[in-house]
């Protein structure tokens, strides 16, 4: 049997199947595009209200574009994102893959229960927390600071991190470990020097897909943030609708400003995002 | 005797060092949980019992035994938005099991086959879940706009006169702001076509042999294979749309009939100016056994539907 027909190819499938298969292809790409198509084109229109829809801009008008960078301060927002959920990023990984390796390599007593309490945090609906949580915040005097974000996204999130971590550990051999400890090394050193770094594409699995939640929050973030400052990227948003008013020309260039970084990082690391994403079966 | 000795003084100092080490690596995890889970879950459910609200901010009150379900009764019987908000974040679980995870598969599916260009439409597909929910329902709002969207033109097609903002009126308001976000599957789309590419090429070729190749070979062959990670992302597109809340806010803020459960949470706890914090509470245990039904449910229903198909 030639490789071709290994069962995957378009060619020797029923018609049936290849119409679906393109509706779908045609599908995802409408619905992926047309949105974030309309956005650009509309940005580049002066004034949005005079040319609806998908009509075609007269002239192309960048003035939303240049006073976006002169009046919003962007990148100032840009710089808090991209801080807070750094910080909160590393905070987490580096705990979580502590003591997902405790509880993948060691035998201890609550180790099941441990499991089971980190297991459940999956299914635990974080806006049900919403009041205690800000109450939290408010009496630890973190309020209003880009600490009280870092200190929320470290914690939450816990369950994929530890996972994603734990799966990654169970796969890599013990005898490593053992060659290691009767070297000498302690169980600190074995951790920081053979498993850490063995370990390291789950890790990077597991800060890239929490990288991009906390990226991307916006529950938490527009309810222990007020100062304008100090405001992450999603936060910024809510004041959109009002600061622009009818300047609809700058408010369609803010917002593809906005959603320009995310894109384009992942258009440079699509490869290592869709592996992350699905768990290394899809090459990129 | 005496080595024996020092041998088990050795091996509990080992003993003594491993737990320790233990310890050390499992406490920043564990007073993580404490911090964001278990201290909020144990306030939430015992307040939820309490009178606390904007007139006693700093010291909740406990109702007593005898009128221990003062503030649910509230939710329930008095609280104007109560089951308009269950009922629509129901609907948004269902539809995230019902809708999403299929149109997830179909896509996946398709995107397993071997097409040219096959690349680009999945990596195009991903890039809407690249954005954060926030900036989606901004710009979802400006397609809604009556005066420069492109709704209303389609709508105008079939009504001519049609100049209302969907988003205010009832019924379609609803539908707008699902069709606002349950279109974009691209990271569950990219977890099950990670299983699908995980199954066996062998199983492909005995399939094929049997002569079955296509959407019957995916229905009778690779779904049944991944039946699992669909199990999960059901339960994933279910919750988070019982969770729905960024979209509530930024289309309708609640109104035309959209509340969310979410969004009442925090409407009572947080924004509004007569706070209510013990209510609030009693909402959000609500949702959270809520979310255990959820999980309840779909596993019943994937056990029951796949043990048919093996008959």
């Amino acid at each position: 049997m030639k490789k071709t027909k290994s069962g995957r190819g378009i060619n020797s499938m029923p018609a049936g199947t290849r119409i679906v298969t393109y509706i779908c292809l045609v599908w995802a790409l409408v619905v992926s595009l047309v949105p974030l198509g309309w956005l650009v084109l509309s940005s580049l229109k002066k004034d949005p209200m005079a040319r609806p829809g998908f009509q075609l801009p007269e002239t192309i008008c960048l003035d939303g574009y240049i006073s976006t960078f002169r009046d919003l301060h962007v990148l100032r927002y840009f710089g808090n994102s991209l801080f807070v959920a750094g910080v909160s990023v590393m905070i987490s990984v580096v705990m979580i893959s502590m003591s997902a390796y405790v509880v993948a390599r060691m035998e201890f007593k609550g180790k099941a229960l441990v499991n089971i309490l980190l297991y459940s945090t999956m299914f635990i609906p974080a806006t049900a927390l919403t009041y205690p949580v800000y109450n939290l915040v408010n009496r630890l005097h973190l309020y209003d600071t880009r600490s009280a974000l870092i200190l929320i996204y470290s914690c939450s999130g816990i369950a994929v991190s530890f996972f994603v971590i734990k799966n990654y550990y169970d796969n890599i051999p013990r005898e490593l470990e053992e060659a290691a400890r009767i070297d000498g090394c302690g169980y600190v050193q074995t951790w920081v020097k053979v498993i850490f770094p063995i370990a390291r594409p789950g890790i990077m699995t597991a800060a890239v897909l929490a990288f991009l939640n906390n990226w991307n929050e916006y529950y938490w973030a527009s309810l222990v943030l007020i100062t304008r400052e100090k405001l992450t990227v999603p936060a910024l948003l809510s004041t959109f609708t009002t600061a622009f008013n009818t300047n609809y020309n700058g408010l369609f260039s803010a917002m593809v400003i906005i959603i320009l970084p995310p894109v384009l990082l992942y258009c440079i690391f699509s490869r290592f995002f869709i592996e992350a994403l699905s768990g290394g079966a899809v090459k990129g | 005797m005496e080595n024996l000795k020092a041998v088990n003084k050795r091996k509990n100092k080992l003993g003594m060092r491993k737990k320790g080490f233990i310890i050390a690596f499992l406490a920043p995890t564990l007073i993580a949980f404490c911090v964001f889970y278990l201290y909020p879950i144990i306030t939430v459910f015992v307040t939820s019992f309490c009178k606390w609200d904007y007139t006693n901010i700093t010291s909740p009150e406990f109702f007593g035994w005898s009128n221990l379900w003062d503030n649910y009764d509230y939710i329930f019987n008095k609280y104007p938005f109560f089951w308009e908000a269950l009922r629509n974040s129901t609907t948004w679980a269902i539809l995230g099991a019902v809708v999403q995870i299929p149109i997830a598969t179909l896509i996946a599916l398709a995107l397993s086959r071997k097409v040219k260009g096959i690349k680009f439409v999945r990596n195009v597909y991903i890039i809407p879940n690249m954005i954060s929910t926030a900036a989606m329902g901004i710009v979802f709002l400006q397609l809604y706009n009556p005066s420069y969207g492109i709704i209303n033109p389609i709508i105008r097609l079939f009504h001519k006169d049609f100049t209302d903002n969907i988003l205010l009126l009832k019924g379609s308001a609803f539908v707008a702001m699902t069709c606002a976000y349950i279109f974009f599957t691209g990271t569950t789309t990219l977890m099950i076509l990670g299983n699908i590419m995980a199954v066996p090429e062998e199983v492909r070729e005995a399939a094929m042999l049997d002569g079955a190749s296509g959407l019957k070979q995916d229905w009778h062959i690779t779904i049944p294979m991944i039946k699992g990670t669909l199990k999960t992302v059901s339960v994933l597109a279910a919750t988070s749309g019982f969770l729905l809340y960024n979209e509530v806010y930024f289309l309708t803020k609640g109104a035309a009939g959209t509340y969310s459960i979410s969004y009442i949470i925090r409407e009572l706890a947080i924004t509004s100016p007569r706070t209510q914090f013990g209510r609030a509470n009693a909402v959000a245990m609500i949702q959270i056994l809520a979310g255990m039904v959820i999980i309840l449910v779909i596993n019943f229903v994937y056990s029951v539907s796949f043990k048919k198909e093996k008959k």
